[in-house]
């Protein structure tokens, strides 16, 4: 039995290992936009991670997971503008302040169940970002300028910025997935599997429901600060208004999208994500509609589809797929 | 003294509009045990309308009853062909509890992208319907203004109709007992789907009506009634979720303290304001000042 679980760690090791391998040697191939894509489609694999964790796996929802994003994206500039830690620390800055705040919410939220905690999360995400306003260490409305450097040069001439991005998003996504990967099969993702599905029994079994879900929580939100620092690195900047709901509830539809109870899901959601506007942005120039529709095309092809996959697939295509060959 | 009355009224108009977005979740959260986060797209999409009608009649009375109207029209829609669905498609499996959190977000979506297909997203002002400038006693203008006292007098309007539809009529009987206990209600012959469509159309109609009186001092934009859904959910929350009179005082208890805050400490604080007043009702008093005995578990 052991021999077994240390026998598919291997492979799940060797298996990561081989994936950021291709996706170093994609990198290569294909043109700068897609790179950049590329580099957004890992941000958005590390924060429709943190939800499949917290929603699929130990049944919370939350809202406010852009609200987190932007907790660590403000940790990860300060802590470089400052003091000028750097890089990865920086990174490691957002991933302990997310989690502390993280934490100290889901001290509150760990009492709360659905609606309540929904509600709360969005309060939060409504509210928080537009609390940067009123703090000048903050920089207001015109943000804070996140500069992570040019590539290092024993990389070679030609080794543009977008890559760079890339590899430091794409290295983080696979690291984390699989960090996660390993939370999910400890006796900490046993014990929110069992209370997901029936917190009753699994107090029963002497799961401690509530520590067990804010331990959730704060992993969730530590995840979704990194996701933060990430997006903040390739954009170069830090705003209250690259932290909107809209962003809370994209990460959301890519998590529902994905199937909400299967974490290699996320780099489905993410590639979703990334390629909605690029659909929409191609059909409204096929189509030729004014500008009032183009730019809510995107937000009306994602809530359609999260409307449908609720809808269809509520507990994501996966388990649908087990339940009806069952039956 | 003037300064603490003055503050009082205003907190008191703010407030009612609270209520009223209060009143719109707690309807469907009775009915249905589901927080309708959807309702700040079909108060938008009710107050869009009567923007229309204001701009084309030029008349702001006009435009209340068509807004009202498309509220309760909406709402009615939105149960019966998202909400049914759902009910019957996802009631089991992991995501069965927050299945309806994300339908309805989704919605909120999508009513969004609509409105802003159609309207673009450029603010838009309302007509006032009575002036903005306050009242003057002697020499002395105080901040309260015949707008506000038209929020007020509205409110308590609404508030009084519903309380005699639910206490009063057989509607109101068959909402309560719906919303108490289904199996038992449909036993005693209450058409209980039918009586949650109604309970959704009422919500939509108090909805609509929060977004028709709140827009004239404020601007329209497809997502401007985010932070009275997040306001009207911590109004519900202080007062228990489950009770009409719970969403009246929890709203005007919200809207009292912010008034106070803003008045006295800062301007900026609204927000951290809203959000420790709701944090520490659910640590302090879960249940909420007017909820029932009933533990939070849905």
């Amino acid at each position: 039995m052991d021999k077994n679980i240390a026998r598919r760690k291997i492979v799940g090791a060797t298996f990561f290992m081989f994936l950021g391998i291709a996706l170093f040697i994609a990198s290569n191939i294909v043109d700068e936009l897609r790179v950049y894509q590329g580099a957004t489609v890992a941000v958005y694999v590390v924060a429709i991670s943190s939800i499949i964790l917290l929603t699929g796996y130990s049944g919370q929802i939350s809202l406010g997971h852009g609200a987190l994003m932007a907790v660590g994206a403000y940790a990860a500039v300060l802590s470089r503008n400052y003091w000028n830690f750097p890089i990865p620390l920086t990174f490691a800055v957002a991933v302990l302040a997310a989690a502390l705040f993280g934490a100290l919410l889901g001290m509150a939220a760990g009492r709360l169940s659905g609606p309540y905690l929904a509600g709360t999360t969005l309060a939060l995400a409504v509210g928080l970002p537009s609390l940067a306003n009123q703090f000048k260490i903050l920089g207001g409305e015109e943000g804070l300028t996140y500069d992570v450097g040019f590539p290092p040069l024993s990389l070679g001439q030609d080794f543009t910025q977008y890559k760079w991005f890339f590899w430091i998003a794409a290295l983080a996504a696979l690291a984390i997935t699989w960090v996660i990967f390993n939370i999910l099969g400890s006796r900490y993702g046993r014990q929110w599997r069992a209370l997901r599905s029936n917190p009753t029994a699994a107090a029963l079994l002497g799961v401690h429901v509530a520590r067990s879900k804010v331990l959730a929580f704060t992993i969730s939100s530590g995840i979704a600060g990194l996701a933060g620092a990430l997006m903040s690195m390739t954009i170069s900047l830090v705003t209250p208004s690259a932290f909107p709901l809209s962003l809370s509830f994209a990460i959301v539809t890519g998590a529902v999208l994905a199937g909400v109870t299967l974490l290699t899901g996320s780099i489905v959601g993410a590639v979703v994500l990334v390629a909605i506007p690029e659909v929409t942005a191609a059909l409204a120039t096929h189509l030729g509609g004014s500008e009032k529709v183009t730019s809510n095309l995107p937000g009306l092809m994602m809530s359609t589809l999260l409307i449908l996959s609720v809808l269809f697939f509520p507990n994501g295509p996966q388990l649908h797929r087990r339940k009806t060959r069952k039956s | 003294m003037s300064r603490i009355i003055n503050t009082l009224l205003i907190g008191i108009s703010g407030g009612s509009i609270y209520s009223l977005m209060s009143l719109a979740l707690v309807l469907v959260w009775r009915s249905t045990r589901v927080v309708n986060f959807a309702q700040a797209g079909q108060a938008i999409l009710s107050t869009y309308i009567g923007y229309v009608v204001v701009t084309h009649t030029d008349n702001y009375w006009l435009a209340f009853p068509v807004a009202l109207l498309s509220g309760a029209l909406i709402g009615a829609l939105v149960d019966i062909f998202l909400i049914r669905i759902l009910a019957r498609r996802a009631n089991s499996g992991p995501v069965a509890a927050i299945a309806p959190v994300i339908a309805t977000l989704g919605l909120l979506g999508l009513i969004r992208a609509i409105v802003g297909m159609i309207w673009g997203g450029d603010l838009r002002r309302f007509k006032l319907p009575v002036t903005n400038h306050g009242f003057t006693f002697g020499h002395t203008t105080i901040p309260f203004a015949p707008i506000n006292l038209l929020i007020v007098v509205t409110t308590v309007i609404v508030m009084l109709i519903f309380s005699v539809i639910f206490q009063r009529t057989n509607l109101g009987l068959a909402l309560r007992a719906s919303a108490f206990s289904p199996e038992i209600a449909r036993l005693a012959g209450v058409r209980v789907d039918l009586t949650r469509t109604i309970g959704w159309a009422f919500a939509g109609a108090a909805g609509a009506i929060a977004g028709v009186l709140v827009t004239p001092t404020n601007y329209l934009s497809p997502n401007s009634l985010d932070l009275l859904l997040v306001s009207g959910f911590v109004a519900a929350v202080i007062g228990g979720l489950e009770s009409l009179i719970g969403a009246a005082v929890g709203g005007l208890v919200l809207g009292i303290s912010l008034a106070f805050v803003l008045e006295y400490i800062s301007s900026s604080l609204a927000f951290p304001v809203a959000f420790v007043v709701l944090m520490a009702v659910l640590l302090i008093k879960p249940a909420g000042l007017f909820g029932g005995k009933r533990v939070r578990s849905a």
